[in-house]
């Protein structure tokens, strides 16, 4: 039904166009569709036939993703101050950049495309140690611990992703919890998420939250 | 022939016994002097003394120079760099904490009289008299259009970058350019002849190919305009961008690549010719968990690719410290051994 809408709206979110997606939501509510369906059939399809497309082309750039998250949570804020009833969410994630590591471009992207998909997200932000990841996702019922690492030493070292790894299995949570991992040292070695002691990676921001989702529905089915 | 000769036979396409054999270890120097990171990048004696050590006992080529990144920032401000004996130096203080900070930040009219700037000046006088004759010494430059990633953090600089308002952001472009061309003359006139120009933004992994030549390239130009483009060596910090060599070619002049491992090799090889220098680039971070077997194999590969027709030399990218130091040695001895030219 939304599909001319999507189609238009991804066109401008390729070409990193934030006012023409905008342009392309405000025609579909003058057209009478309500904030629900701007979420549930517009934003959210967008989003997953962009993560197809991602995966399909390798080549997306990083400014494609980004606008994909932010222009996805943006619109997504705004329709949810509208809705009649708060939606249902599909799962809760904690995440942050691991220890020592003061990156936050690559969670941002996926907390905004996390946040467009119905997912509760909590952000505690850079630098975050492994008890603080582990004791927030207890706290907040979380499903899914996501860990972003932008260096090596941060995505290696026993304070950050073995670090949350050795605590799930210390506390007996590898079943409630999992745990998802990205950033710039796992491109350049795919296998390094199995070092880590993670249960998956993605390879970017977009498709990262593609397998958060999964994860959360492999916890919480 | 000298390291320095061998380079410049490479850069020519002059005869030359092999091809150049460099390797970066900026962040290896203070366990080489047994001192925590931020003791070692405190003082450039420590720094040119580790670089000295380690180029004796690897035996490649190139000397490294380059202190951290956010020596840069520094220079603009940063007032906390958050050291890591295991890893990378990173900036903790960001200059820019709001878009109004860009209207006061201020350009220091000679950058090297700034406290932050003597270590370097310190470490590249003594590399310069130890071994300036013989080796290129490597130095580090952030382009115009990625300085502002350091300054105030990457996702807000995308924001602005992409978003706007788009005055500002242009006012902290030209502040940034302002910078980085004194900061290439000031480190040519310590005697540095390899200027690893570092750009992420002209990559069309970090934006696309319209944006490069219409946001991106000017400001690369207006980085490069007073001193030219002679030893720079385009580099976007490990990201792919053989999809742009040809425009760098035209739109820079700058003739050195230093190739993604992500990018396909032959086709960088293919597209730079007998125009320039193609730089091979291993994937040092897979380097942690191979074997020296594996890294030979990989050096191997790599090289035979390259070497054909000359113009091509042998790198890696920073080298994790994670790496044993079998693979650092088994690397150097591989590219010797299998960069031998007829």
């Amino acid at each position: 039904m939304l599909d001319a809408y999507i189609q238009s709206y991804n066109q401008a979110v390729f070409e990193t166009d934030k006012q023409a997606a905008l342009d392309v939501v405000n025609q579909a509510l003058s057209d009478g569709f309500s904030p629900e369906d701007i979420v549930f059939k517009l934003v959210i399809p967008a989003v997953e036939l962009m993560m197809t497309l991602i995966e399909k082309d390798p080549d997306a750039n990083l400014a494609q993703h980004f606008m994909t998250a932010q222009i996805a949570a943006d619109v997504t804020e705004k329709m949810l101050e509208k809705f009649s009833k708060p939606p249902e969410m599909i799962g809760r994630v904690v995440i942050g950049a691991a220890y020592g590591d003061l990156h936050s471009l690559g969670k941002r992207i996926v907390s905004g495309c996390l946040k467009s998909l119905m997912v509760d997200v909590v952000d505690l932000g850079t630098n975050v140690s492994a008890e603080k990841f582990v004791d927030t996702a207890m706290t907040e019922n979380a499903q899914v611990i996501a860990v972003s690492a932008m260096m090596v030493h941060t995505a290696t070292s026993e304070k950050g992703s073995l670090g949350v790894r050795a605590l799930l299995q210390e506390r007996g949570l590898e079943q409630q919890i999992k745990l998802a991992v990205g950033g710039a040292p796992y491109r350049f070695d795919p296998e390094l998420y199995i070092q880590v002691g993670a249960d998956a990676w993605a390879p970017d921001g977009v498709t990262a939250a593609k397998v958060i989702v999964d994860l959360i529905r492999e916890v919480k089915p | 022939m000298t390291p320095l000769e061998i380079l410049t036979a490479a850069m020519t396409g002059s005869p030359a016994p092999r091809i150049p054999v460099f390797c970066n270890l900026p962040d290896h120097g203070a366990r080489e002097l047994g001192m925590p990171a931020k003791q070692y990048f405190s003082k450039g004696e420590y720094v040119a003394d580790a670089q000295l050590r380690m180029r004796r006992r690897y035996g490649y080529d190139n000397i490294w120079s380059l202190h951290y990144v956010g020596k840069e920032a520094e220079l603009l401000g940063c007032r906390e760099i958050l050291f890591a004996d295991d890893g990378v130096p990173n900036v903790a203080d960001f200059v820019i904490k709001n878009l109004d900070d860009i209207a006061k930040l201020e350009i220091p009219a000679d950058i090297t009289q700034q406290p932050a700037w003597q270590p370097v000046s310190d470490s590249l006088q003594i590399l310069q008299s130890e071994v300036g004759a013989t080796h290129p010494i490597c130095t580090y430059i952030t382009a115009s259009t990625t300085l502002p990633a350091i300054l105030m953090g990457m996702d807000k600089w995308m924001e602005l970058f992409l978003l706007g308002p788009f005055d500002v952001r242009d006012e902290l472009l030209r502040k940034c350019s302002d910078f980085c061309q004194q900061e290439i003359a000031a480190l040519r006139a310590l005697g540095t002849n390899v200027l690893i120009y570092s750009t992420p933004f002209g990559s069309p992994y970090f934006v696309s190919r319209k944006q490069i030549e219409q946001i991106v390239m000017p400001w690369m130009r207006r980085d490069l305009l007073p001193g030219g483009s002679e030893g720079v060596v385009y580099y976007c910090g490990m990201a792919p961008f053989n999809d742009v060599i040809d425009l760098v070619f035209d739109e820079l002049h700058i003739k050195a690549h230093h190739i993604s491992p992500l990018a396909d090799i032959a086709e960088a090889k293919r597209l730079i010719g007998n125009r320039g220098l193609t730089c091979g680039v291993i994937d040092d971070i897979k380097m942690i968990h191979w074997s020296a077997e594996q890294t030979r194999a990989e050096v191997q590969r790599i090289v035979e690719i390259g070497k054909t027709g000359g113009h091509f030399l042998f790198g890696n990218g920073v080298m994790p410290m994670a790496v044993p130091e079998a693979n650092i040695q088994a690397m150097v001895a591989a590219a010797f051994e299998y960069g031998r030219l007829a």
